[in-house]
């Protein structure tokens, strides 16, 4: 409790981080809005001419269809929040599990099994193996999230299993165990809640590169395949660009740009905060 | 000894467990290329034929036992798209990727590891904020704004209309700069954020170290401190990101890149034979990658004794 309070309080001072949190808490809400119909549900009306210009029936202009550039970008906030919320909770949740289990079976067939396993995927390189994951199910909406999770969740289950194996020779455990309470009690109530810094702080970082790579994929057409999503709206606005109409890439990059901006600053307060190393300086 | 052995064998499970997985994802379900590569109205008899040349009727272990033996006997075929070899597919393809990434590889790690000496140097004050704050904005801009800003800001009359907008006619170091600039201030910024942050945090764990506020007690100067001490020490995690991130970035960065602006690289290559099922080519590249990722441990672990004595 004490040290929750402390953490609480830290975060509170942190200038950075409350912005970070605002932006994101504000981007959520648009997202609740889009999701619940009060927002940018007119994303696919095509009520303009080609290529319109920002003014005041259309604030960033149209796009090639005429479809209204603010709209569809509004509408990509429920689309962004949709992909990172789904990446990051299940890459968590397998990178906080696989951890634990390494971490507690460390050094036994379990563990080298699952550190193989960490170096396969690491091995192969990122856009080639999400390509072709997206690739095989193809046609799949959701196999670009497949992808991301098969990977994303590497990082999380080192960081976790080097924390497991700290804790799990410490005495309250070694306590647990002496009076006998099986493995699997003790990993869930006592082992892993000491690992919520790190898998708050991984998730937010996962969201981050869950938002990122989604760009990339729309960009190669392996991405989001029907609706819209910023990655569709710049790679729609490459062409444009050349031909001087700026209005999906300023539309897209800059909410692109912010949302990122708040959850790096939101993780990196949620990093000083949490950090049970920072606490003692 | 069993030091060597023990990772020669972890090594190769490595190289089994990246060829397992990617033959299974790419080749065992990638696309079928049978119909590609017959006309319109083909008989049944045709169908198998292609079907069996293209090994499609043998069973998952043949193929994946087959894959594996052309790979280690670098028996590495014809491409099935385009019928030239792979080997001079990769001949073709690889120093293009090299020229292009490695200038920007290079000087967005010199850049980032600048960067961090300054904010660490600096720690807490305006200096460090400014940098820090440039390394989050950084770490928030996608890959592709970047590109797609770089080339309106550098390349269209929108802008400074200074490159060519795509494309890579290279015959001279003059006309290497014109097609290579863009991309390689692309490739700079998209990792600069992400390099300069993890440099800072080296350095100020360096900088913190006791031996440190012992020597600067015993007055040893800051360039003394700085060149001795922090860059000396730093040397094994500094070593370590620069290595993993050489075939990550060469393969992978240049898949986005090369795409986007046209250029005839390794990256190109190997996104055109995952959407194509080129099998040969992927087969080439995911396995020489993975080699190539095992053999850059071996140098990254013999780099870490000649630096560090403690690593043993």
């Amino acid at each position: 409790m004490m040290a929750m309070a402390r953490t609480l309080s830290r975060l509170r001072q942190d200038r950075s981080g409350l912005a970070g949190l605002s932006i994101v808490a504000l981007f959520f809400l648009v997202s609740i809005a889009v999701w619940a119909g009060w927002l940018g549900q007119d994303w696919s009306a095509a009520d303009g001419a080609r290529w319109e210009g920002p003014g005041p029936a259309h604030w960033f202009g149209t796009n090639v269809l005429g479809q209204d550039i603010f709209e569809r970008a509004v509408y990509s906030v429920r689309t962004a929040f949709e992909i990172g919320l789904v990446v990051a909770l299940l890459s968590t949740v397998l990178g906080a599990a696989l951890g634990a289990v390494a971490g507690w079976r460390g050094n036994t067939w379990i563990d080298g099994a699952i550190t193989w396993l960490k170096g396969v995927l690491d091995a192969i390189p990122f856009y080639l193996f999400v390509a072709a994951v997206a690739f095989a199910l193809r046609g799949a909406p959701w196999a670009m999230h497949l992808a991301m999770v098969a990977t994303f969740w590497t990082t999380t289950a080192r960081l976790v299993r080097a924390e497991v194996l700290k804790i799990r020779s410490l005495d309250y455990v070694r306590s647990a165990r002496a009076i006998g309470l099986p493995g699997a009690v003790i990993l869930a109530r006592h082992v892993l809640p000491n690992t919520t810094h790190i898998l708050l702080v991984q998730g937010t970082i996962a969201f981050v590169a869950a938002i990122k790579t989604e760009v990339v994929l729309s960009f190669l057409g392996l991405g989001v395949q029907d609706g819209v999503s910023w990655g569709l709206m710049l790679a729609e606005s490459t062409q444009e660009v050349l031909a001087g109409h700026f209005g999906n890439f300023i539309a897209a990059s800059g909410m692109l740009f912010l949302l990122l901006l708040g959850l790096n600053l939101l993780a990196d307060a949620m990093q000083d905060a949490l950090d049970p190393k920072q606490a003692a300086l | 000894m069993r030091f060597t052995a023990g990772k020669l064998l972890h090594g190769l499970l490595l190289i089994l467990g990246v060829t397992f997985l990617s033959f299974l994802l790419m080749v065992w379900f990638g696309p079928d290329q049978t119909y590609s590569l017959i006309g319109k109205n083909a008989s049944a008899e045709e169908i198998a034929s292609v079907r069996h040349q293209l090994g499609y009727d043998q069973p998952f272990f043949a193929r994946y036992f087959e894959y594996l033996r052309e790979l280690v006997t670098l028996d590495l075929g014809t491409s099935n798209a385009s019928g030239e070899a792979v080997r001079s597919l990769l001949a073709r393809t690889l120093p293009v990727s090299l020229a292009l990434m490695i200038p920007g590889f290079v000087l967005g790690n010199l850049l980032g590891i600048a960067l961090g000496l300054a904010a660490a140097q600096h720690r807490g004050r305006w200096p460090d904020r400014l940098i820090t704050g440039f390394s989050v904005s950084g770490m928030s801009l996608s890959f592709l704004v970047i590109i797609i800003g770089m080339q309106a800001l550098l390349c269209t009359p929108y802008g400074l209309d200074l490159f060519p907008v795509r494309g890579w006619r290279v015959d001279s170091f003059a006309s290497y700069l014109q097609y290579a600039t863009v991309p390689s201030l692309s490739l700079i910024l998209v990792a600069l954020g992400y390099n300069t942050r993890f440099y800072r945090a080296v350095f100020i764990e360096e900088y913190g170290r006791d031996h440190i506020r012992t020597a600067r007690a015993f007055g040893a100067s800051t360039t003394e401190i700085l060149w001795k001490h922090v860059l000396r020490n730093s040397l094994v995690p500094v070593i370590t990101r620069f290595m993993f991130s050489i075939p990550l970035v060469v393969i992978s960065g240049s898949l986005l890149i090369e795409s986007y602006f046209g250029i005839p690289g390794i990256g190109l290559a190997t996104f055109e034979a995952i959407t194509s099922g080129d099998q040969p080519v992927l087969k080439a590249v995911v396995g020489l990658t993975a080699v190539a990722f095992v053999l850059l441990q071996a140098v990254t672990d013999t780099l870490y004794r000649l630096v560090d004595p403690r690593v043993t």
